[in-house]
């Protein structure tokens, strides 16, 4: 028999109601007076407090219980506690990008009428993966329990972790090589997994025969719902303390002040007006084995972003102009947009933690139907939506640091970071069985720059703050390579005043398997998706993958004569060609190729962020430590940054300040003999434009996004003053 | 009173407490502030003003005592100060930027909540070799231990000749998976001391598998590069106590403590292990009042200015954190796990004018300046001004009356940079502000215990620090502890808790031993047999080690452990082993069935996973000798009025009122005594608020027992 809600007013039509409240007041459930903050603020306040608490210490649970590095090592994983209608009340901290979409989540069973089939009990347990439904990407795998308090729905508990393994068409969870849906991997669609606080056995062994590494999935499942029971019986307990009728006021006045917070913050912190941006993201697969011939082998897309913010504090983001959806991995949901708009305030406004959904409703994403973000087809994959997904908000990262700017809240300036480009792998392990996974120290790349100071190094993205790239003698137990190098790259940071954090790069050394399969995702090639600010110079596009198959390296080893450890610096030679034997493979974008084997030698690394400010600014003592140590070559400092550098006694490098005046001041020299009115180089530029004299992707891209949007179209017509016919052709 | 027979010097930050205690328990407590450039000065003096309260002289102190323990920060501030040992590093080759790298967590780790999602505040810590000391040498061994590339030992001797020359004081070796095959460290080091030695230089060589023989190279690293940066000095420093204590007379060798709570002489070879002790020995403490009461399971709780900090022991058991943070640096030193949240008297109070949201730190005032009450130029309104402003505090008695407090100028901040800004009056906020510190604290205690699956009834709290007993009702309130304490010796509790350590060594190493879930008898009393086999060798070097330092085989007791979980998992759970050694597959299962019970005891239930299979990750020992303990003296129970303690009354608003609360002298509190709320028992160097309706009964043993309405 089905089951029925015990709640007395049905859910679906408490969330119309809810939603028209809103609709009618403009205040979250038609809240418009804070009534229980007046009454008692201080009560109120240690009330939020204590949510926040619960969601801190479930989630650390749930990280003890996880056997996915990717959760135990680097912590991917967010805990939330929502209202009945599914609306976020507070959150632990994590990949905070989450906490909308699992709200997404609750909704849309709530709006498919799971209270009537399957029902919504007690001690149910619900899952979700897909991204229409209410996720970013297949790999983020959410689980949600409902609250009942005396037979009343009072909320919901929910939890998110990213899994190592999807069970997809290439190994690990970011499938790079899916193009539709169907080969993304294992789907749980707002299902019911478990009952009475237990996980279903079926459900567990559809995750057994289904995945690659099914523990790392499975053991998540039981850390998600140990928490989410954990959070529960938390909430449970309050109720108890503060009875059932001040929690249903109190949990939706958080909301409301939340939202009202986010307002108040965007008033105070930006400058109203509009602000735009762009950016840019290049997908080169040609030539790769397995790509199916359904779209493009390179793909080029425009990311125009326009921040407004209204006089109120209202952000909105309009993505007009962007591209269409394609047959490739990168699409994106309304969820998933909703996610990094989530994640990217609550590090630059909402981060004193008694956040929740009402800063997202102080917030409004303009989503053209039909583009990547917000594909008008749910078939389409998302499996790597982060490629786009994360350039789109470095691009927000930055409008909103202009708002700072303007505000003169300068030390809050931060350039960002965009992707941090993913390796997985499967194959046989070095245990001889069969393995996948997704390497994650990739959530350790460098930020962007600050307006005060360099960005961090080695130890940030976007998606987490709390960004970590874990042990070598960790990830090491879970795959059949073996690091040779993990070291910092030079000049990998976006050039400036102040630069943008340096990335590091992993070498390895296949190690006892005759069959690994590799593959990356998420770089983007030839354009630059990581810009700078203020004259600051973008982050360097992704490097190219190096690899030597069948290397001579144990022969070497066995002479004593020196390895390699990393590519090196040297543009036209790496360093893997000078010291190794055997067949060298350099490979830009995606790496998708045959099975590796033991003895090869494979290279991956990370990117940077991006500059703030004239290089010609930059400090040269700064300058001379970062060269030491390995953060910038030396031609680096001299040929970009004009800093001239001489050696003390022990060889190290020291600033010579009088050469690099007289240095600076040929640069500026000729910079101004360089320099020609902006309008000359507009009539230049407009004669290429008017004859579509662009590379095929470059026109293609343009197209698109001018047969898509008319308000894109116009402005580009305006812009280049262009006849009000003009098109590009698409071929 | 009797000549006393223990000194437990607790060094803190700002101050150096000292608790003297005599055979039969009697104890007196001396006070003075932290010396940190010669710790010896502090102790001394601290020392004098508890032997002035026992009436004797430093010598008699001294040359009557059996055991003089020291637990400081010398080593701490050491680091913090970056004032250490000139070093160098050589490590696996390709690996040498790992100490600009860190591990990205040490960027924000020990951040409070907001800062660690504010990205912008993230910044590394400061390395404690610079990159230009750090030489990679080709080597690399594999997780089974098996090797990989050969070492270059041409590469070692170049490394070792230019370390000699750039005139370090320490060479430091972490290689890769060192502690599963050491064989290339050894080397590495064999060379170094060659070269050092053809050098006739004196420079210490420390390699990380001797060290910390654990997992996570990142934290090994830390391990042996603080051990070989900070503690050289702290040696020194701690020689230096020894000396003074013998110069009085002393007859024996100084003790400290180790981060997992027993005592080792100061020529432990590992002296880093004990650079994070002050406030372990609140959880020792708490074991010995346990044992008093006939409880095991207690909670010790310790609020001073800046934290509260909360140690946990569920039936008899303590909880070991493998991976605790010094200074941002991820070590992987064994400590007593203590949860600590940003909660005490010094917190500085700040409302947003813009959202009027409320926020308690996590700043603090610290003792300079202090809060505004101090009128040491503190501008900021902190917990202890809502204390002061209420009537909790008595103006005139703080530190028994060595600091006046300025309760109208306090008053007059408060309400400007709050109460006005919330719209309520004086009393009202400043109430509110110490619920909310309390509350907040309330909810950390209600989480501690809620991860040990037990239900509160079976717990004791107990409370103590400077701040502990000021905010015990509210702490406590609703939790339904089977009983709450605190004690007339709150102030220098952690102290008093060294002092009831005993001699201890921890020693284990990693292990790889994977039991699957259908393993049948003949697997299981194999793996046993390897588990047993290496207990014995953990049991003859822990012995070894600890008859070195003088103590007779007969009274050294040795407790074997396993450090488990579910095979694929990343996080271990330490399980006490059921029986000392394991001979045939039933006593197998049964280790394999106590881990299963610690595990959802932990976790939760639902989080079981038998059929991954089981893995022990590390095998540990225990190894302990005992040592003279105080006593609490033990006396009948007198009449229940406690006038003869009553020194007069105050107004304190507790409650949304005021009230004429009795005042009492804590000191004169007697056995049998009863405490009615409201009221304040006040003592020199803390302060009891007692809520009205609720009150404090005074046992046997002089324990301070606090009973809610």
């Amino acid at each position: 028999m089905l089951n029925r809600s015990a709640s007395p007013a049905r859910l679906r039509e408490r969330l119309l109601e809810s939603e028209q409240l809103m609709e009618t007041t403009g205040c979250y459930d038609g809240i418009t007076e804070l009534t229980l903050r007046s009454q008692d603020p201080l009560k109120f306040e240690t009330l939020h407090t204590k949510l926040r608490a619960f969601c801190v210490s479930a989630r650390e649970m749930a990280r003890r219980i996880s056997a996915s590095p990717g959760v135990r090592e680097v912590g991917e994983m967010v805990v939330a506690i929502y209202t009945p209608e599914g609306d976020a009340i507070a959150l632990s901290n994590g990949i905070m990008v989450h906490v909308h979409t699992m709200s997404r989540f609750i909704k849309w069973m709530i709006r498919n009428g799971y209270e009537d089939n399957p029902g919504i009990r007690e001690g149910d347990i619900f899952a979700n993966n897909d991204a229409f439904i209410g996720t970013v990407q297949v790999p983020d795998v959410m689980d949600v329990v409902p609250i009942f308090y005396e037979g009343t729905l009072v909320g919901w508990a929910g939890a998110v972790c990213h899994e190592l393994e999807a069970g997809g068409i290439t190994p690990g969870g970011d499938v790079c090589l899916a193009q539709e849906r169907f080969t993304e991997g294992l789907f749980v669609c707002a299902e019911k997994v478990g009952e009475n606080d237990e996980l279903r056995r079926d459900y567990v062994i559809r995750c057994e025969r289904n995945l690659r590494m099914p523990i790392y999935w499975v053991l998540d499942e039981k850390a998600k719902v140990a928490s989410c029971i954990d959070m529960r019986e938390s909430v449970k307990a309050l109720i108890d303390e503060i009875g059932l009728d001040y929690w249903m006021k109190v949990s939706k006045e958080f909301i409301e002040e939340g939202r009202r917070g986010q307002l108040a913050r965007t008033r105070h912190l930006t400058v109203p007006g509009k602000y735009r941006g762009h950016t840019f993201y290049g997908h080169v697969t040609e030539g790769k084995p397995g790509f199916q011939p359904l779209g493009d082998p390179n793909w080029l897309y425009n990311i125009p972003v326009e921040m407004e913010v209204s006089t109120d504090g209202k952000i909105t983001l309009d993505f007009d102009g962007t591209q269409p959806w394609g047959y490739h991995s990168m699409n994106c949901t309304p969820a998933g947009m909703d996610g990094g708009m989530f994640v990217t305030l609550t590090q630059h406004m909402n981060f004193e933690g008694l956040v929740n959904d009402g800063a997202w409703m102080a917030t409004e994403l303009k989503l053209p139907h039909g583009t990547w973000t917000n594909p008008d087809n749910e078939m389409v994959a998302t499996a790597t939506s982060w490629a786009l997904l994360l350039p789109a908000y470095g691009v927000f990262q930055r409008l909103l640091s202009r708002g700072f700017l303007a505000r003169g809240y300068v030390e809050e300036v931060f350039v960002g970071q965009v992707n941090s480009p993913m390796i997985e792998m499967g194959g046989k392990s070095q245990y001889g069985t069969q393995f996948g996974m997704a390497h994650f120290e990739c959530a350790a790349a460098g930020s962007g720059a600050l307006a005060i100071k360099d960005g961090l190094d080695t130890a940030y993205v976007g998606w987490n703050p709390e960004s970590d790239m874990g042990n070598i003698e960790i990830w090491e137990q879970t795959m059949p390579m073996v690091y040779i190098g993990r070291s910092i790259v030079p000049n990998s940071g976006g050039a400036g005043k102040y630069r943008g954090g340096c990335s590091f790069i992993s070498t390895w050394v296949v190690n006892k398997t005759d069959h690994l399969r590799l593959v990356t995702s998420e770089h983007s090639s030839r354009v630059f998706d990581n810009g700078g600010m203020c004259g600051g110079y973008p982050a360097p596009t992704c490097q190219k993958h190096r690899a030597v198959r069948g290397s001579n390296i144990n022969e070497l080893a066995e002479k004593r004569e020196p390895l390699a450890h990393a590519p090196g610096t040297d543009p036209h030679v790496s360093d893997l060609e000078r010291r190794f034997e055997g067949e060298h493979v350099t490979l830009e974008g995606p790496y998708i190729t045959a099975p590796h084997k033991a003895g090869d030698i494979f290279t991956h690394s990370y990117n940077g962020g991006g500059g703030y400010g004239d290089v010609l600014e930059r400090d040269p003592v700064k300058t001379a430590w970062d060269v030491e140590n390995g953060f910038l070559t030396q031609e680096a400092a001299e040929s970009v940054f004009g800093i001239i550098l001489s050696e003390d006694d022990d060889g190290m490098p020291v600033a010579d300040l009088e050469a690099t005046r007289t240095r600076r001041a040929e640069m500026r020299k000729t910079r101004l003999r360089k320099a020609i009115p902006v309008e000359e180089w507009i009539a230049s530029e407009r004669k290429r434009v008017e004859a579509a004299d662009f590379a095929p992707e470059v026109r293609k891209m343009y197209a698109s996004a001018m047969k898509l949007s008319p308000r894109f179209a116009s402005d580009f017509r305006d812009f280049w003053k262009l006849d009000p016919k003009f098109t590009l052709p698409a071929e | 009173m009797n000549q006393p027979i223990v000194i437990g010097i607790d060094a803190g930050g700002t101050m150096t407490d000292t608790i003297l205690v005599d055979h039969d328990g009697n104890f007196k407590i001396g006070k003075s502030a932290t010396t940190p450039l010669d710790e010896a000065e502090g102790f001394l003096t601290s020392a004098e003003d508890a032997a002035d309260a026992w009436g004797i002289s430093l010598e008699t102190l001294f040359s009557g005592v059996n055991v003089v323990l020291y637990s400081g920060t010398g080593m701490l501030n050491t680091l913090l100060s970056r004032t250490g040992r000139k070093l160098g590093l050589i490590t696996s080759k390709g690996m040498e930027d790992m100490i600009l790298m860190g591990r990205g967590l040490q960027a924000w780790a020990d951040y409070s909540y907001a800062d660690r999602l504010h990205a912008i505040t993230h910044h590394h810590p400061d390395p404690l070799v610079p990159r230009r000391r750090t030489h990679g040498v080709t080597e690399r061994v594999d997780h089974f231990g098996d090797v990989i590339i050969p070492l270059y030992e041409h590469e070692v001797g170049a490394a070792a000749r230019k370390l000699i020359a750039d005139k370090v004081d320490a060479i430091c070796i972490m290689t890769i998976f060192s502690h599963v095959n050491p064989v290339h460290e050894q080397r590495i080091a064999e060379i170094c001391r060659e070269e050092i030695e053809k050098a006739g230089a004196d420079i210490t060589v420390y390699t990380s598998h001797e060290v910390r023989p654990v997992i996570r190279e990142q934290s090994r690293l830390n391990s042996v590069l603080i051990e070989a940066y900070a503690t050289s000095r702290g040696r020194k420093q701690l020689k230096g106590i020894e000396d003074v204590s013998r110069k009085y007379g002393f007859k024996y060798g100084v003790q400290t403590l180790l981060s997992f709570g027993g005592l080792t002489s100061i020529n432990h070879p590992r002296l880093h292990e004990t650079m994070i002790s002050g406030p372990i020995g609140g959880i020792l403490g708490a074991a010995y009042v346990g044992k008093l009461i006939g409880n095991d399971s207690l909670i010790c709780s310790d609020m001073g200015g800046t934290s509260f900090d909360m140690g946990v022991i569920t039936r008899g058991q303590t909880r070991i954190e493998n991976e605790p943070l010094m200074d941002r640096f991820k070590l992987n030193v064994p400590t007593l796990h203590l949860d600590t949240i940003g909660a005490g008297a010094g917190m500085i109070l700040k409302v947003d004018p813009l959202t009027k949201k409320v926020s308690l730190g996590p700043e603090s005032a610290g003792s300079d300046p202090g809060p505004i009450c101090f009128a040491k130029g503190g501008t900021e309104p902190t917990i202890a001004d809502c204390d002061a402003i209420l009537g909790r505090l008595n103006p005139h008695y703080f530190l028994g009356g060595k600091v006046v407090l300025q309760v109208e100028k306090a008053r007059k901040a408060f309400k400007e940079k709050c109460a006005d800004l919330l719209g309520v009056s004086v009393e009202e906020a400043a109430e509110g502000m110490i619920d909310m510190l309390e509350a907040d604290a309330n909810n950390a205690l209600r989480r501690v215990i809620s991860g040990q699956g037990i239900h509160p009834s079976e717990f004791t709290l107990l409370s103590y620090g400077g701040s502990g007993p000021l905010h015990l009702a509210g702490c406590s309130r609703g939790i339904g502890f089977k009983d709450i304490i605190t004690f007339q010796f709150a102030a220098a509790f952690s102290a008093f808790g060294c002092t009831t350590a005993d001699y201890m060594r921890r020693h284990s190493v990693s292990t790889q031993i994977d039991i699957p879930a259908k393993a049948d008898d003949a697997a299981l009393e194999a793996f046993g047999a390897r588990v047993t086999a290496v207990w014995d060798d953990l049991t003859r070097a822990a012995v070894d080690e600890m008859i070195a330092d003088g103590h007779a085989r007969e009274k050294i007791t040795t407790t074997p452990f396993l450090m488990m979980r579910y095979t694929g998992q990343l996080e271990d759970v330490e399980v006490m082993a059921p029986l000392s050694a394991i001979s045939n597959a039933d006593d197998m299962r049964k280790v394999l069935t106590e881990f299963e019970a610690v595990y959802a005891k932990v976790n939760h239930r639902v989080s079981r996973y038998g059929e991954a299979g089981f893995s022990i990750t590390e095998l540990g020992l225990i190894a302990t000798a005992d040592k003279v303990k105080p006593t609490l003296a033990r006396r009948p129970l007198g009449k229940s009025d406690p006038a003869s303690a009553h020194k007069g009354v105050r107004e304190a608003y507790i409650g949304g009122r005021w009230h004429k609360a009795n005042l009492y002298e804590m000191d004169l509190l007697q056995p049998g005594h009863e405490v009615a709320g409201p009221a304040i028992i006040e003592h020199p160097a803390t302060t009891l608020v007692v809520h009205p309706e609720d009150r404090v009964f005074v046992d046997e043993w002089t324990l301070l027992h606090y009973n809610h309405a």
